[in-house]
């Protein structure tokens, strides 16, 4: 796509010169029916990595499903699903290293689990515990946002304290469609955009916030050109192709690590689930539309890619869903087996030191 | 109910295993929803759903061998199941059926003020002072410490000594009565010289109760406040004070209304002995309708008003019998007169129920109706 | 020892925490450069490059985001907003991240970061630059809201804020910035958060106020003293979490006390104090407590705002009444 985006006014074309023009690219490799287009990156032709891949996808949708059904049954409270997404989040999590820092909004419990948040974790954070934020795996990494966008500041004073000690580190963010409405997004990409942070923004357009199509939600044309509003590099690319979101992703980080500066990623996906247990998308969207998406399911697509390589069987599938299963009913009795929490421990992370007027309060909140 | 078999999938299979379900008997799905995974000679291939609706049952489990063309699933007709509208986007917020209104009480509740800071209420209590008794001096009624130590002194100086007996309880119902009733008082005299020398007062004074009861009988009645309901009685059980050096008693006289004068005389002197022995059983002061309280013979006061006792709701008081100037047939007179108050709880009855009731009593009393 | 204005003495606390720990950071809108527009970060981009002051873009949504960033990566950076009028748009940062996130995470992340307005009206400014809503602040809990009232207290105030573990709001008085000169020891000692300040001691009354009014209170008491009438100056400095014992051993001693404040009247801090006073002095109380505050109307501009903030007179009335209660 080679578009022009400042369209000058044909009566005063004479007048005016053009004195800015931007491309915003779109890139896939893996078609919807599991067939490599064109060149792909070398990773693509790897086993190990692809079967990887698959592993988490496979490991992402086996827990969603279990989880809105244990929303179901009371033993979490509201879920959002992220059926449908599980592409997004393995590809960008899978090129990050120990060292990078992830941003997310509640959505993205494939990358959270790709990063080493435990199952366990995401059941107590959904079962209403603070205790699942303490992440014993990746201690950087900041719980997940619920006030839309806002993750993205946090991300730009990670991306500023990397690049104020010069490290080799990335800070990756990873929001959604409607966030690109939010002046958090926009004073975060114009902020790196300006001191040339290392910080990688990763829209995951999964057409819905909540019951606003993205057409509803902005007239640009694309969202990945609203980095171009930030002086930075914005690109499109295809989200249930796990290769072109692992190769895209990747290239940004090393963008950032080099001293290259930001980028905007925009991967364009479809949120199959409900917003959330407590929503009724039918309410304002139609069956044809699921039904469109289950046709670009990211799982299936690879899976097909990965059995025209010869590199997976029904046994491979058979065992892979019975240690999925298995993974999580461990994790879901261990959740079961954890002590709730005391009511006294919300007073014990306010501030480091409990000041004495609260130490008061929490006295008498344990009946003293 | 649609049913749903395994299609064709090419290349000359003629059967798959079941490798994974991904939907269960109950859910809703919609057309290319990915329905189970089953595997060819290849590959594992995904098996989407025909329609969209609500998956009524689903045939066959993982590792089973099914041929093309076997009965897979079925759905439910028509479209899916439509979800009850959670009404919410987080959380649970189911509709109670409770109304907002049946929590709030809209009793009033009465209580005596007094204004004093917390301070000076602390030293009241402090000091055995009760805040009632306190004169304020301070702005706006407020008592102050000057004041409670004022008074504390000033009843230090005074032996205090607490009530008993008939006396307390005296106070008490005193202070109930007060409390409830809203009274009112109508007050005249009956001409009672025809008779004064020969009758028998209290038992005429009975007879014109009784006439009152009859004209008026909702004066013979017992109110609950708390409810606001009314008993009117047929009976009239007459409550008669009786004074003693212990205090004021009040005996009742059961069902004059149907007594004749000799049985009213008797019981009359019956329940004054008891009560100056002291031997009176309790029930014999408990459930007047109405009451007598004939001061009078004391030899002083012409009107006076009484105090209602809840439940009852009325108090017949009469005073001294006296040579009084009247206006008789006419002229200027000199008649010995009875004066009678009547004091009643206008929460129950009118003023115009306190007159007829009167009325009544004065015209028996003068013989102008039938005793 | 010089003799500084409260706003020389914020320069010498920055200055001195950011010699004394590498970690602390200043950034904000002008602050480089410029030295901010009241020149509190004078010279900081000079002395320690701009690595470690930054001038910012304009958007205070970020300024706090990254903060929040950036303090969970180790660093101390205390943020500069332009105006307490012009704050806002960072309070979702501070109420929804800054202030939960060692809450939400049990302890995991946290915010050691310092966030710095000045406040209150008294300097003729323009619309919104006349704003005392720490109430706002104050009402969030795992933050701490703190106001000085001198050059010394600035100094050591906020040499205290930066050291915090956890996240400060550091509301500077824009009419106390020039107004009074101080000897301030530039000997790097915070003074304690959390904590009242007895300004002048007293057996009549308790006078409890903080930031721009504490002038007038003091003035207010040499007032009363003329008339007898001995009253106890407490500045609370730390608005949140408030120190109440140091008020209750006052109250119990004077048995009386107004409150003033320049933050509007509804909801202010002087309720809290009030209520918690009310709760746990009741008995020390010989009358009731009075609140002297600015109305609650919008902040006038600069023609009534004499009117506006609370004045001498209105507390030594206040005083008055209180004493001559019963």
């Amino acid at each position: 796509m080679d578009k022009r985006i400042a369209k000058a006014d044909d009566l005063n074309a004479a007048t005016d010169t053009i004195v800015a023009t931007f491309d915003v690219h779109y890139r896939h490799y893996l078609d919807p029916k599991g067939q490599l287009i064109g060149e792909a990156p070398a990773f693509a032709k790897d086993r190990e990595i692809m079967l990887s891949l698959y592993r988490a996808m496979t490991l992402t949708r086996i827990f969603d499903y279990k989880a809105v059904a244990l929303q179901r049954t009371g033993q979490i409270g509201t879920y959002p699903s992220c059926l449908g997404q599980e592409a997004v989040g393995v590809g960008y999590a899978s090129v990050m290293t120990d060292k990078d820092v992830m941003f997310t909004t509640y959505r993205e419990q494939a990358a959270q689990l790709w990063r080493g948040v435990t199952i366990t974790e995401l059941l107590q954070y959904w079962g209403g515990d603070e205790r699942g934020c303490n992440y014993a795996g990746p201690r950087e990494d900041f719980p997940v946002a619920v006030p839309i966008g806002s993750q993205a500041t946090h991300a730009v004073g990670v991306a500023t304290a990397f690049k104020l000690r010069g490290e080799p580190r990335v800070a990756v963010c990873a929001l959604g469609d409607g966030a690109t409405s939010k002046g958090d997004f926009y004073e975060s990409i114009n902020l790196a955009g300006v001191w040339k942070l290392p910080a990688v923004f990763i829209v995951i357009n999964n057409h819905w916030a909540i019951s606003l199509p993205v057409e509803q939600q902005t007239a640009t044309q694309t969202l990945a050109q609203k980095a171009i509003a930030a002086g930075i590099p914005g690109i499109q690319i295809d989200g249930n192709d796990i290769v072109a979101v692992r190769q895209v992703c990747g290239e940004a980080m090393e963008r950032a690590r080099k001293g290259d500066g930001a980028t905007v990623i925009e991967a364009f996906t479809y949120r199959i689930g409900d917003h959330t247990t407590a929503d009724d998308a039918t309410r304002y969207r139609k069956d044809e539309q699921i039904s469109a998406a289950w046709k670009i399911d990211p799982l299936a697509r690879l899976r097909t890619y990965l059995g025209a390589q010869g590199w997976w069987s029904k046994e491979d599938e058979e065992k892979l869903i019975a240690e999925c299963k298995q993974k999580i009913e461990a994790a879901v009795a261990e959740y079961a087996a954890i002590p709730p929490p005391r009511p006294e421990s919300m007073f014990d992370h306010l501030f480091e030191t409990l000041p004495p007027a609260l130490a008061w309060q929490r006295k008498k909140l344990m009946g003293g | 109910m649609k049913s749903f078999s395994l299609p064709d999938l090419g290349e000359g299979l003629h059967e798959v295993e079941i490798v994974n379900w991904h939907v269960s008997v109950g859910d809703n799905v919609v057309a290319d929803q990915p329905l189970v995974s089953v595997e060819t000679d290849k590959a594992v291939v995904e098996v989407p759903s025909p329609y969209s609706g609500r998956v009524a049952a689903l045939h066959g489990k993982p590792g089973d061998i099914i041929p093309i063309g076997t009965k897979l699933a079925e759905f439910d007709d028509g479209a899916a199941q439509k979800q009850e509208d959670r009404g919410t986007v987080v959380g649970m917020m189911p509709e109670a059926e409770t109304r907002a209104s049946d929590a709030e009480q809209r009793e009033r509740v009465s209580g005596a003020r007094v204004k004093a800071i917390p301070a000076v209420r602390a030293l009241a209590r402090k000091l055995g002072v009760d805040l009632i008794a306190v004169d304020p001096s301070g702005p706006d009624g407020m008592i102050t410490a000057d004041d409670v130590k004022r008074y504390a002194h000033a009843v230090a100086e005074l032996p205090a000594e607490p009530l008993h007996g008939v006396r307390r309880a005296m106070a008490n119902k005193m202070m109930q009565a007060h409390a409830e009733i809203v009274p009112a008082s109508i007050h005249d005299e009956a001409d009672v010289e025809s008779w004064i020398d020969k009758g028998d007062v209290t038992v005429r004074l009975i007879r014109a109760i009784v006439a009152g009861c009859q004209a008026s009988p909702v004066l013979n009645a017992w109110y609950n406040g708390q409810d606001m309901t009314l008993r009117m009685v047929k009976n009239v059980d007459l409550g008669i004070a009786i004074n003693t050096d212990d205090g004021l008693f009040v005996a009742v006289m059961r069902n004059v209304e149907v007594r004749e004068d000799a049985d009213l005389r008797d019981g009359l002197n019956l329940l004054k002995h008891d009560v100056e022995a002291r031997a009176i059983p309790l029930e014999e002061m408990r459930g007047a309708t109405i009451t007598l309280s004939n001061y009078g013979v004391f030899g002083v006061g012409s009107r006076a008003n009484l105090v209602v006792v809840p439940p009852q709701v009325a108090i017949v008081g009469a005073g001294t019998i006296r040579p009084r100037i009247v206006a008789h047939n006419g002229a200027p007179a000199v008649r010995r007169t009875l004066p009678l108050s009547l004091t009643f709880d206008h929460r129950v009855a009118t003023g115009a129920e306190a007159a007829r009731f009167l009325r009544a009593m004065i015209d028996s009393l003068e013989g102008k109706a039938k005793p | 020892m010089a003799e500084v204005t409260m706003v020389s003495a914020i320069t010498m606390a920055l200055a001195r925490a950011m010699q004394d720990d590498d970690s602390v950071i200043v950034f904000g809108e002008d602050v480089a450069k410029n030295g901010g527009v009241f020149r509190a970060t004078d010279g900081l981009l000079d002395r320690f490059g701009s690595n470690r002051v930054m001038d910012t873009p304009l958007a205070e949504t970020v300024i706090a985001g990254m903060s929040i960033g950036l303090a969970a990566q180790g660093f101390r950076p205390v943020a500069e907003f332009q105006f307490m009028g012009f704050i806002y748009p960072a309070l979702d940062q501070v109420i929804n991240h800054a202030s939960r996130l060692r809450n939400r995470t049990r302890g995991r992340l946290s915010c050691p970061l310092v966030f710095r307005a000045p406040m209150g009206a008294g300097i003729r400014a323009p619309e919104h630059h006349s704003e005392s809503t720490e109430t706002l602040f104050a009402h969030i809990p795992g933050l701490r809201v703190v106001i000085p009232s001198s050059p010394s207290r600035a100094y050591g105030l906020l040499l205290s804020a930066i050291a915090d573990p956890d996240p400060v709001m550091f509301f500077e008085p824009t009419r106390l910035y020039r107004a009074q000169k101080e000897e301030v020891n530039d000997n790097g000692h915070g003074l304690p958060l959390d904590t009242c300040f007895v300004l002048r001691e007293g057996r009549d009354i308790t006078l409890v106020t903080w930031g721009p009014t504490v002038r007038e209170t003091l003035a207010a008491a040499q007032t009363l003293a003329n008339e007898g009438i001995s009253a106890e100056v407490i500045d609370v400095a730390t608005i949140a979490p408030i120190d109440f014992d140091t008020i209750l051993t006052s109250v119990e001693k004077t048995g009386r006390l107004v409150v003033i404040h320049e933050a509007p009247r509804h909801i202010g801090p002087g309720a809290e104090i009030a209520a918690t006073v009310a709760e746990r002095g009741l008995l020390s109380l010989h009358a009731p407590i009075e609140r002297v505050t600015a109305p609650d109307t919008v902040v006038p501009l600069p023609r009534l705002e004499k009117a506006y903030m609370p004045s001498e007179k209105q507390i030594v009335d206040a005083a008055r009444r209180v004493v001559n209660f019963s």
